[in-house]
């Protein structure tokens, strides 16, 4: 720094500079390009605040080390203030510098507009009920019972699924006579799992993949029909109704949402709603239904499931377990 | 050295471009084989059959709810093209509308690179290879579309106050108004009862909020639109009336048209001189400041609705010693002013447990025309004095946290009767209660003119009611808004609904911040002094101080 001749002063004045403006605009904008978002991410104020006392501390420390160093450091201060530099410009800091002091004295303490600050707590188990903690998605291990009458069904011409799908399946059928109903469902599993069952050798494993299949489809189906709207095609959190909620729906595919609850709580989420959220959780805020009011209960399973498969998540498994 | 690398790395982070989404792809369509096309039928199936149909006819399971309705991919109609007018899109048009999807409607971005279980560029390909063999004519060589390609002007002008001028001319001269409005609200003379070619209804753009823009609001977007036409709907191709010159400098206006929320959440209503004005062509009502609320859909309780009209309100207030005054603004292309009750929905059927759907259908449960349901608004407040953070639930509130609302119905307002009632609504599960006849005590008056209502509400700040809202200044009071659209088929809990903002009454500054400020002003005044005279006095000429150059 000795070289560049700005000083004592000088280089603690560029340093104060210097680390103000990477915690203002640097980090921010590096933290756009590591998180890709669109906005940077700022530096909350009060770290502003710690970090600029952390480094006028560590200027203080390398000021005062020794005698000649303060000298050094008080010279063009002492000069300025002799008027060495020009009187007019002495005379306008010792002007304007108490106006500044001044107005943030008066910033910091005139009433302001500010919204009372709102504390949410996103997964609250204050009044989360003991029994739903082991609760097991009842649709996602199928018997071999199921797997069985899912095999008789699959053979029968009549289709087995929720009603909802069934005007979609009928005009399908219609165009396609020749074909199985299941063969609708166009993925590897159902496809395998035909093809075995036209060759009269069903592998019960490949059969129950198929079932969890056709099941998946039809939760699909209900979260089109059901959630959607706020949560999204894809699960994203970004429905075409989603914008005008303060309080955005939930993104499943962001970590930290639904992997990190067990699934009887995402069934009690999903069931009880935003009004039956503790305060923690602002319920104010909430627009999430209770779903039970209007789904069955096999329905909100449906939909727990293919929500999982669809956000590319699985659920925390019980800790009893 | 170490150094010198080190800041390269900085630099190079700092001036690389924000990560950018991919709605251009990285390579052209890989061929349409039969395993691509198979790939895609599976895709097809886990993403797009529950709206776009099994059969791609655009019949899924979720179709009926939603306007606009999943596109009918059967008749190779499509509405975002770079092609003329009635042509069939080339492949990187369905790339771009399946990597953005269109904005404001169910069809989201599948992008990876914007949603994290998006499909990548090959899934994409693959799912656009099956889509275009649900309509035969994207196999015949004469519908080629790459023949059928609208270029960009080779000139564009810069966005600026010259070509938006000379975009207003063109807009008026090739009577964009008829449909869109003159201020593009999209409450031309022709607006309603247009149908597309399935025959459902259509409702013209409002191109003022860029949210409802489907295909992309920059102007080589909005360019595109009307120099390609929209498939299927009325809007035509400018493509023959227009020069290219002519089309971009329109894009500039339409542009230009596009609002700019405030973004704030918390209404600064300022107190004023003499009476609160009471009229909404009041020139005093430039003067306050406004606030945009973002609405949506009722979709918390059934009877659901996802195809609400009035997305956005705009709010203004201010107050005297003895009155509030509020000026609610909001787009609603046609004025309702009658309201049939005996059409409203029953929605007995629709809300059980294990009824089919909890949601209103798009078209075949309600009437959505004109002279049915009347237009209304509703403010909506806590009854009780907030405590902190904690309010009732937005839609209407509960038994224990009751909220008050003051509804204005275009209806009464038309035939010159009191137009808001006060109503206490506990809960959404029953309809909001009148408050008696003395407890009424809103004025209003309202204009409708170029697709926009605008009321005023007047009540007195406070009022002798225990289960009104009272107006203390320097309070935050949280506010909430439910809107209805009568022609759009909307009335009781098919609405928009906002979610909780909030309104403060400016308070008198207290002498303490001043006090201290001058304080501050003081000490640090003389301590400045101080130091100079210090300075001053220092080393070299220690003796006495040199009084000519001291500060005066």
């Amino acid at each position: 720094m000795k070289n560049l001749k700005v000083g004592r002063f000088g280089s603690v004045v560029l340093t104060l500079l210097i680390v103000y403006a990477i915690i203002k605009w640097l980090i921010p904008a590096v933290s756009r390009q590591i998180t890709g978002l669109p906005f940077p991410l700022t530096v909350p104020g009060t770290l502003v605040f710690i970090y600029m006392l952390l480094t006028i501390v560590a200027l203080f420390m390398y000021v005062t080390f020794s005698d000649e160093s303060i000298a050094e450091f008080k010279a063009p201060v002492t000069r300025f203030l002799r008027g060495e530099y020009g009187i007019l410009p002495r005379n306008a800091v010792l002007v304007i510098v108490p106006l500044l002091v001044g107005w943030q004295v008066y910033d910091t303490m005139a009433p302001q507009l500010e919204l009372p600050a709102s504390l949410r707590i996103q997964h609250p188990s204050s009044n989360f009920p003991g029994e739903f903690e082991t609760l097991e998605n009842p649709l996602a291990n199928p018997s071999p019972a199921e797997v069985a009458a899912f095999i008789q069904q699959a053979s029968s011409g009549q289709p087995a699924l929720i009603p909802q799908l069934m005007p979609d399946m009928e005009a399908w059928l219609s165009e396609n006579p020749d074909l199985p109903w299941l063969a609708a469902i166009a993925t590897a599993p159902v496809k395998r799992f035909l093809d075995e069952l036209e060759s009269g050798n069903v592998d019960n494993a490949n059969a129950r993949t198929a079932l969890l299949e056709k099941r998946l489809f039809e939760g699909r189906a209900l979260y089109a029909m059901n959630c959607r709207p706020c949560h999204g095609d894809s699960a994203g959190g970004d429905g075409p109704i989603a914008d005008g909620l303060k309080l955005r729906p939930i993104d499943f595919t962001d970590i930290g949402t639904i992997e990190t609850v067990v699934e009887g709580y995402t069934f009690w989420r999903v069931s009880t709603g935003g009004q039956a959220l503790p305060l923690e959780a602002t319920p104010w805020d909430s627009g999430m239904p209770e779903w039970q009011l209007n789904l069955t209960e096999k329905e909100r399973w449906m939909i727990i499931l293919a929500e999982y498969d669809l956000a590319e998540k699985t659920p925390r498994i019980p800790e009893s377990h | 050295m170490k150094k010198t690398r080190f800041m390269a790395i900085i630099l190079c982070i700092f001036l690389l471009p924000p990560a950018m989404a991919a709605d251009r792809p990285s390579k052209p369509m890989p061929a349409e084989t039969p395993e691509l096309i198979e790939q895609g039928h599976e895709i097809y199936t886990r993403r797009c059959s529950f709206c776009h149909g099994l059969l791609g006819d655009g019949n899924g399971p979720a179709a009926d709810y939603m306007d606009p309705r999943p596109r009918d991919f059967t008749l190779g109609t499509f509405k975002f093209r770079t092609t003329q007018s009635g042509e069939l899109p080339i492949n990187e048009d369905l790339f771009r509308t399946v990597s953005r999807g269109l904005s404001g409607t169910a069809m989201q971005s599948f992008d990876r690179d914007m949603i994290k279980n998006g499909l990548t560029e090959d899934q994409r390909w693959a799912v656009i290879a099956y889509i275009k063999t649900f309509a035969m004519e994207f196999a015949d060589p004469d519908f080629d579309p790459y023949q059928q390609i609208v270029p960009f002007p080779t000139e564009r002008a810069p966005y600026n106050e010259d070509t938006i001028a000379r975009g207003k001319i063109i807009f008026e001269r090739a009577k964009c108004w008829e449909c869109h409005g003159k201020l593009g609200r999209g409450d031309g003379l022709k607006a309603f009862d247009k149908t597309d070619d399935w025959g459902f209804p259509i409702r013209i753009r409002n191109v003022t909020h860029p949210w409802k823009i489907k295909a992309g609001i920059e102007v080589e977007d909005i360019y595109m639109r009307f120099s390609t036409g929209i498939n299927g709907t009325p809007m035509p191709s400018f493509v023959e009336a227009l020069t290219e010159e002519e089309r971009w400098d329109l894009a500039n206006f339409i542009k230009s048209l596009q609002h700019k929320l405030t973004g704030h959440q918390v209404l600064d209503v300022r107190s004023i001189d003499g009476d609160v004005p009471g009229d909404p062509d009041d020139p005093r009502w430039a003067e306050a400041s406004p606030m945009d609320i973002r609405l949506t859909g009722q979709a918390t309780a059934a009877p659901r609705w996802q195809n609400a009209s009035i997305e956005m309100v705009t709010l203004k207030a201010v107050f005297n010693s003895t009155e509030i005054a509020f000026l609610i603004e909001w787009d609603d292309p046609f004025k309702d002013v009658v309201h049939k009750a005996e059409m409203e929905f029953d929605p007995a059927a629709i809300t059980p447990v294990g009824a089919f759907n909890s949601y209103v259908q798009a078209n075949d449960m309600i009437p959505r025309q004109l002279e049915t349901f009347r237009d209304s608004i509703a403010l909506q407040f806590p009854v009780k004095p907030v405590d902190g953070t904690r309010k009732p639930h937005f839609l209407r509130g509960s038994g224990s946290q009751p909220v008050h609302l003051w509804v204005w119905n275009a209806d009464l307002d038309a035939q010159d009767m009191p137009a808001v009632t006060e109503a206490i609504a506990r809960g959404w599960k029953q309809p909001p209660k009148l408050q008696t006849a003395e407890q009424q005590q809103i004025t209003s008056t309202a204009a409708w003119d170029q697709g926009r209502w605008r009321v005023v509400m007047k009540r007195p700040l406070v009022t002798e009611d225990k289960i009104d809202v009272q107006f203390v200044p320097g309070k935050f009071i949280p506010m909430a808004i439910n809107a209805w659209d009568g022609s759009n088929g909307e009335h009781r809990l098919i609405m928009s609904v906002s979610s909780w903002y909030y309104l403060t009454l400016e308070a008198p500054t207290p002498p303490a911040p001043f006090i201290y400020a001058g304080l501050a002003i003081l000490f640090t005044g003389l301590f400045g002094v101080r130091l100079t005279r210090k300075a001053q006095m220092k080393p070299e000429q220690a003796s006495a101080p040199d009084r000519e150059s001291e500060f005066t």
